[in-house]
């Protein structure tokens, strides 16, 4: 009996050195316990991914490769035109037939279910294909988020897709954000860079204009299906933006922002940020046919479908390159860090955002911890002045419990948010709850003749089946605050989960042991304080 | 010390008195319901929040003539110069709060088209503008990057301790910041009128379905609870512990009705832990019944088992709900504004917890055995064969007892 209960004093000695361990800091200020950004301060986003981007693109693309590998086949040049968003459709020129127009879409075009309509061939995207694309497009934006939150330099930041596997949302936290507003925008830039021609209405006459529809007219007819037209600032003679213009550039996109290697920021001649980039061998190959093939035209540079700027080409430009756009010095460095990381492969939606400034966090874990020790004192004294000597043994049983708590949270790096430490302190109330219907049993026992020991062994095995019960019918409620909650009400209910769990733990086996300990069978007791 | 020393108080008697009580509270929350409405807390119905801390006082007019169709109210104390601005919902998706707040910084603070705004930009901002100017000499490599950021980080760090900058010396003596720093920074920045203690933005999609899912989650756990119970005990206690958890959340809503108060997300997850705790003392009245109806050897009727078993846990009860509500009045009085309401619904949720344990259950649980009674006809029922003798009034009870 006595070697027994050795064992159980070491067993729980030995779960607090193994709880308050991970609460120890290891390093100077290192929080062991993470905070959420209700405390912290910080910004959340829930962004949904424009995937129907990506299938445009990659129907566009897929018209484009359509035509090439017609005239390639040496068949007269098609027409095709976009049905859907998810479809196509080429309508034969000249000699060719629909069977022909088919044969070059199965061959080459596997992603695509191909069927002869009534007004021409028709490209439908597969189901299989388009989720797969849609899967990877929220896949890749979430890369490129990573990489600009880890240029950004943000501590411990959360990316995370919502909704399973299919979902479309995309999570971010980030933690001690101190200018949300800049870092939100460097994060929605989609940072699609083009490079592309700027077609000409006369040779020597770039075509460009202060009005979007003018332009287009003023363009020869065959060429009107080639282009796009495309806004721009335009300059006066001092270099500042006095208006809009437009450009009609060329559709196709032979160089783009997956061709840089590095872009940074650098000087202009008047001493202004531009941004110099590099391209890969491989685009630096693509950039200097691109360059060679229309020297002394423009070369529009189009940053999300805007035009940067539109140098002319004086020379062909093999791997290097600027970008001018009347950057202020911040601007020209977060371009340059957008670019780096590479583009988004879709436009993004904000479906959500909280900021919480640190200064709010600042007060919020004070009023927070203050109402959790004044609760904290209120259980100790009352319980201590209800049951004396047993209160002593269930404030002993609390401080375990919180310990664990703690510990567990620590161990599992659950995050602590507001509503997390009333969750606490709650769970402390509630804890008592369980010494409460043992002692109670143990005076009724007592009231009723029995022994101080035989008290003490009903009271607990008596109370058992209750403190089950109730701690359970509290958990269920826990577990559905959990699917539930975002954020700080996750929080919440984890502290719940596991400061229930361990107090079913400290009422019965730590309390028992305790009972055990100051009234020893072979004593005899025969009073009890409670 | 005790309490209750061998109480013996009738709740069974009392029990219509009590649904008739409760019936009012509820029925007067639906009323102001009805007449004032719920208000809807931006998680629920899309819009916007935004919290604003100035340097001087709120200039309410600017605010309410620049953000049309926007509440603009005092945030805390007057002298704390916070404002609550709030958006209604939105038809499209997208960061109207941050949108906001980039247009109030434009208008408000005209000098941010060409200076920093130390109370509004972040750190790297003012360390690309220390760097630029290289006011220590420090050249361009690495470890001039890094002493001017370790240098704007402390200023951004006082800033967070000070809420917001309200005069330039505050950023000049913060430590680490040198003479000539100051002198760059107090020319090529200024300090914006405001801070921005907190934004939220929610559209409309994730609105509505926080709305189904907080919904969902309320009625799925009361039902979670009312099979539990009826599994360990039987369908009459499991039908009695729903109708408590209904009544608790009907009381804690028609308080915040009451109260003007706000439903959000912290409000739900109080309601979801009012259903989980406020079982709990009935499970502990009923696991009293059943042990005494085991140790029964002469038929007693079931209103005066529940009475015994009530009164035998009323310490219990009182004692276990007490330290809890002992918790949340702590966490009512210094918990601060955000989880204020969070606590005052839970306190409300858990009083009515045990009020109901104390004088609801009695009510449903007797009409459920008559009800049970009654339809077995002349088969007795396990325990509710001695009702015959019971000396309530037995004719309304079914009929007025359903409507609890």
């Amino acid at each position: 009996m006595n070697r027994n209960i050795w064992w159980k004093v070491a067993l729980i000695i030995g779960l607090m050195v193994l709880f308050i361990a991970p609460l120890v800091p290891r390093r100077k200020n290192e929080e062991r316990i993470p905070l959420g950004l209700d405390l912290k301060g910080g910004t959340q986003l829930v962004m949904q991914v424009n995937t129907g981007d990506a299938v445009r693109a990659e129907i566009d693309q897929a018209m484009e490769f359509f035509k090439g590998q017609v005239t390639k086949q040496s068949l007269p040049a098609a027409v095709v035109r976009r049905e859907s968003p998810l479809s196509f459709v080429a309508i034969p020129q000249g000699g060719a037939s629909a069977n022909d127009y088919e044969k070059v879409g199965r061959d080459w075009l596997g992603q695509f279910d191909v069927s002869q309509q009534p007004q021409g061939v028709l490209f439908t995207i597969k189901d299989v294909g388009r989720s797969q694309l849609e899967d990877d497009t929220v896949n890749q934006a979430m890369e490129t988020i990573r990489n600009r939150v880890d240029a950004l330099g943000v501590t411990e930041p959360v990316i995370a897709r919502q909704g399973g596997a299919r979902g479309k949302n995309i999570v971010i936290q980030l933690p001690g954000v101190d200018d949300p507003a800049r870092v939100k925008e460097i994060i929605k830039t989609t940072a699609q860079l083009q490079f592309r021609i700027v077609e000409e209405i006369a040779p020597g006459q770039a075509a460009t204009g202060s009005d979007a529809q003018a332009l287009l007219q003023s363009l020869p007819a065959n060429l009107r299906n080639e282009v796009e037209i495309l806004p721009g600032d335009s300059q006066d003679a001092f270099g500042r933006v006095s208006g809009k213009m437009y450009y009609a550039v060329k559709k196709s996109v032979p160089v783009t922002g997956r061709d840089l290697k590095t872009a940074r920021v650098s000087k202009g001649r008047l001493g202004e940020p531009i941004i110099s980039f590099s391209l890969t061998p491989d685009g630096g190959r693509k950039f200097a046919a691109l360059t060679g093939a229309n020297i002394n035209r423009g070369l529009a540079i189009v940053l999300d479908n805007k035009v940067k700027s539109a140098p002319n080409i004086n020379s062909q430009i093999e791997d290097q390159g600027i970008i001018e756009g009347r950057f202020t010095q911040q601007e020209a460095s977060d371009l340059s860090l957008i670019l780096r990381s590479g583009a988004l492969p879709a436009s993004m939606t904000t479906l959500e955002e909280r900021t919480v400034g640190p200064s709010l966090g600042n007060d919020s874990i004070r009023a927070g911890v203050t109402a959790a020790l004044i609760g904290f004192a209120l259980l100790i004294i009352t319980v201590i002045l209800y049951y004396r000597g047993a209160g002593i043994n269930a404030v002993i049983a609390l401080f375990l419990n919180l310990i664990i708590l703690l510990g567990m949270m620590a161990y599992f790096r659950a995050t602590l948010t507001l509503p997390g430490i009333a969750g606490i302190i709650l769970t402390l109330g509630m804890a008592i709850d369980s010494n409460v219907l043992v002692f109670e049993r143990i005076r009724e026992e007592l009231r009723d003749g029995k022994t101080v020991r035989a008290a003490i062994d009903n009271g607990f095995t008596r109370a058992f089946g209750t403190i089950i019960d109730t701690h359970l019918t509290t958990i269920i409620s826990a577990l559905f605050l959990f699917q539930f909650g975002t954020g700080p009400i996750k929080g919440f209910a984890v502290t719940l989960l596991i400061g229930l769990g361990a107090s079913v733990f400290t009422a019965f086996f730590v309390s028992r042991v305790i009972f055990d300990i100051t009234y020893r069978p072979v004593d005899r007791p025969q009073q009890i304080s409670i | 010390m005790q309490i209750f020393v061998n109480p013996n108080y009738d709740f069974v008697k009392w029990r219509f008195h009590a649904v008739a009580f409760s019936a009012f509270i509820i029925l007067l929350g639906l009323g102001m319901y009805l007449t004032r409405g719920l208000r809807m807390g931006i998680d629920f119905s899309g819009g916007a929040n935004v919290v604003l801390k100035f340097r001087e006082q709120v200039p309410f007019d600017a605010l309410r003539s620049q953000i049309a169709n926007a509440s603009v109210q005092r945030y805390g104390k007057a002298e704390e110069n916070a404002v609550l601005i709030r958006l209604p919902k939105q038809g499209s998706e997208g960061d109207y709060a941050g949108q906001l707040v980039q247009r109030l910084n434009v208008s408000l603070n005209p000098e941010s088209a060409t200076k920093h705004d130390l109370n509004y930009q972040g750190r790297d901002t003012l360390a690309e503008i220390l760097k630029n100017a290289d006011p220590d000499r420090k050249g361009t490599g690495p470890a001039a990057h890094d002493y001017y950021y370790t240098m704007a980080q402390s200023v951004i760090s006082r800033r967070s301790e000070l809420g917001l900058f309200s005069n330039m010396s505050q950023v000049t003596s913060a430590p680490g910041v040198s003479s000539s720093a100051g002198k760059v920074i107090s020319e090529k920045a200024f300090l914006g009128k405001f801070n921005v203690l907190n934004q939220e933005s929610v559209g409309p999609q994730v609105g509505k379905e926080l709305q189904q899912k907080a919904i969902w989650a309320v009625i799925l756990s009361t039902i979670a609870m009312g099979i539990y119970i009826t599994f360990r005990f039987d369908l009459g206690f499991g039908i009695a512990a729903m109708i408590c958890i209904v009544h608790d959340v009907l009381i804690a809503l028609a308080f915040l009705v009451l109260i003007r108060g706000e439903f959000s997300l912290n409000i739900v997850a109080a309601l979801l832990l009012i259903v989980g705790y406020s079982v709990n003392d009935t499970v502990v009245t009923y696991d009293r019944v059943r042990e005494n109806a085991r140790k029964l050897k002469a038929r007693v009727p079931f209103g005066e088992q529940l009475n015994n078993a009530m009164n035998q846990t009323l310490s219990r009860t009182i004692l276990t709900s007490g330290s809890v509500i002992l918790v949340l009045i702590s966490l009512v009085v210094f918990g601060g504004k955000v989880i204020h309401e969070f606590s005052l619904v839970l306190l409300v949720g858990v009083l009515s917890g045990t009020y109901s344990t104390l004088m609801i259950v009695p009510a449903v649980a007797v009409a459920w055995e008559e009800y049970v009674s009654k339809r077995r006809g002349g088969k007795a029922p396990r325990r509710a064969e001695a009702n015959r003798s019971e000396p309530l009034p037995r004719k309304p009870a079914p009929e007025r007892a359903k409507r609890a």
